[in-house]
């Protein structure tokens, strides 16, 4: 086009370096725009998250089976070469799990019958979805995977994911077929927990290291490298005694806890559905904002109508013979 | 002689490469590597192919792209949206500008050239993702994605090379 002179290039070449330049300020505004939105609207942006996930996720499913085998492959050429010193160690964990099998057994039989004297309610019962990590999103800003399971698996945001070792993290957005998992060492993650011998409440905060920290605990609350964390349960929306990790370092101003998994060995996870609706779930949220009009506009008691069986209210004299 | 439509589609599709390259890094970047200093930092790919491209073909690679990608990599990862999108606007914008420099300049020279570029680049994300998520992030991770994104641009930048000669050469 440039070698066309002429009047026409004369008046258009400024005009067209004008334009490229209102695109590039135009752009440069709604990058922030973009910036103010993701603060602002979190539902529409997490239905837009979830909705790309989605979309690379049939791609992501089928590239990240090659990945696994390469890895499984590193894996094996690793174990045999470590494959004297690990049936040592496995024979010494064995003769070491053996005593607390039997330990486990007693204490569970003793559970039982004291549940049993003391009327206990069951804690309610406890549905897993088992997929794939297809992706692991990730690096210097945000500690995420992709897994292979979504709604249309009956994962919905806010249940707690766990790996064979412990709790991995919590479902941030559900597609229809995948979701991301956001991991409790991600600076956004809080997670309500216990200290297993201590039984001191705290929260764990990630920060986007590989040691999370032990946020609000009490200052008289007894904890030392070694002790088990486990979630507490709080809030609902994971149930109490998940392990997480085991406290790392304790120093005058942080508390650090080493998580039970290992982020670049997560392969398979369990999304792991307790039935309970936690404080994050979009129900949840419209039933806090509902119930604040619910006395001004609803006020009437519920009558059912409709053709049908009316269920009949009991009748105090036929109870009373 | 006019082009048919087939002609005219292949160079429609040959001109969409260097977006889908792109794309195809971003996806690179999301697979789970077994490797412990990989999930702690990753390095930039899409960074690299965006001064790729718009050293080399800006007109194949434009702003809006670039902010495209940006943003598909932010919802992608987790990030907050809009910062991955400024800064592959910024980076494509200031590197369209003086791919001439670049040109006929031996390879090292572009080199030294992204390593320049890609360290504001990973500075205002850092930054602005700080920012957002209203707390300090560790820079540590940062600087590991730096030099790992440093070291790794020639072996991207030769891929990139390739597919350029084979596929681009006459569009």
């Amino acid at each position: 086009m440039a070698q066309h002179g002429g009047p026409q290039q004369r008046i258009f070449s400024p005009l067209r370096t004008a334009l490229h330049r209102f695109a590039f300020i135009l752009l440069i505004f709604s990058a922030f725009g973009l910036m103010l939105l993701g603060k602002a609207d979190t539902v529409l942006i997490e239905r837009i998250r979830a909705a790309s996930a989605d979309l690379v996720s049939p791609v992501m499913n089928i590239v990240s089976r090659p990945a696994a085998s390469i890895n499984e492959l590193t894996d094996k050429i690793y174990n045999l070469a470590h494959l004297y010193e690990e049936n040592e160690r496995l024979r010494r964990e064995n003769q070491h799990l053996l005593a607390w099998q039997q330990a486990a057994r007693n204490l569970s039989h003793e559970n039982a019958r004291l549940r049993d004297l003391a009327g206990y309610t069951s804690p309610p019962a406890l549905h897993l979805v088992t997929s794939r990590v297809i992706a692991d999103m990730g690096g210097a800003y945000a500690h995420s995977v992709m897994i292979s399971a979504g709604s249309r698996d009956g994962v919905s945001k806010g249940q707690a994911v766990i790996s064979d070792e412990g709790l991995v993290g919590r479902v941030a957005e559900a597609g229809y077929q995948a979701s991301r998992v956001l991991l409790i060492t991600d600076i956004n993650s809080r997670v309500p927990v216990v200290v297993e011998n201590s039984r001191d409440r705290a929260f764990l905060s990630g920060d986007n290291t590989n040691r999370p920290l032990l946020t609000f605990l009490t200052a008289d609350a007894a904890v030392a490298p070694g002790d088990r964390i486990l979630t507490s349960g709080h809030g609902g929306a994971f149930p109490p005694g998940i392990p997480i990790g085991v406290v790392s370092s304790v120093s005058e101003n942080a508390v650090r806890v080493a998580p039970m998994f290992r982020r670049h060995q997560l392969e398979y996870l369990r999304v792991a559905d307790y039935d309970l609706h936690g404080i994050l779930s979009n129900e949840r949220i419209q039933q806090s904002q509902s119930a604040n009009n619910e006395n001004t506009v609803d006020v009437s008691p519920d009558i059912p109508d409709g053709v049908g069986i009316v269920p009949a209210t009991p009748d105090p004299a036929g109870e009373a013979q | 002689m006019k082009p048919g439509v087939w002609q005219r589609l292949d160079i429609i599709a040959r001109g969409l490469f260097p977006a889908f390259s792109v794309f195809v890094l971003l996806l690179i970047n999301l697979l789970p590597i077994s490797v412990p200093l990989l999930s702690t930092a990753s390095p930039a790919l899409a960074l690299m192919a965006v001064f790729y491209w718009s050293v080399n073909r800006p007109d194949l690679l434009t702003g809006v792209t670039a902010f495209l990608l940006g943003l598909l990599q932010d919802l992608l990862m987790g990030l907050p949206l809009g910062v991955s999108s400024l800064v592959l606007l910024l980076v494509q914008t200031g590197s369209a500008s003086q791919g001439r420099f670049f040109h006929n300049k031996p390879f090292s020279v572009m080199w030294w050239g992204f390593a320049l570029v890609a360290i504001p680049a990973l500075l205002v994300q850092w930054l602005l993702s700080s920012a957002l998520i209203g707390a300090l992030l560790p820079i540590k991770a940062t600087l590991i994605s730096y030099v790992l994104t440093a070291v790794l641009f020639p072996t991207v930048a030769w891929v990139l090379a390739r597919a350029q000669n084979s596929l681009l050469r006459y569009v």
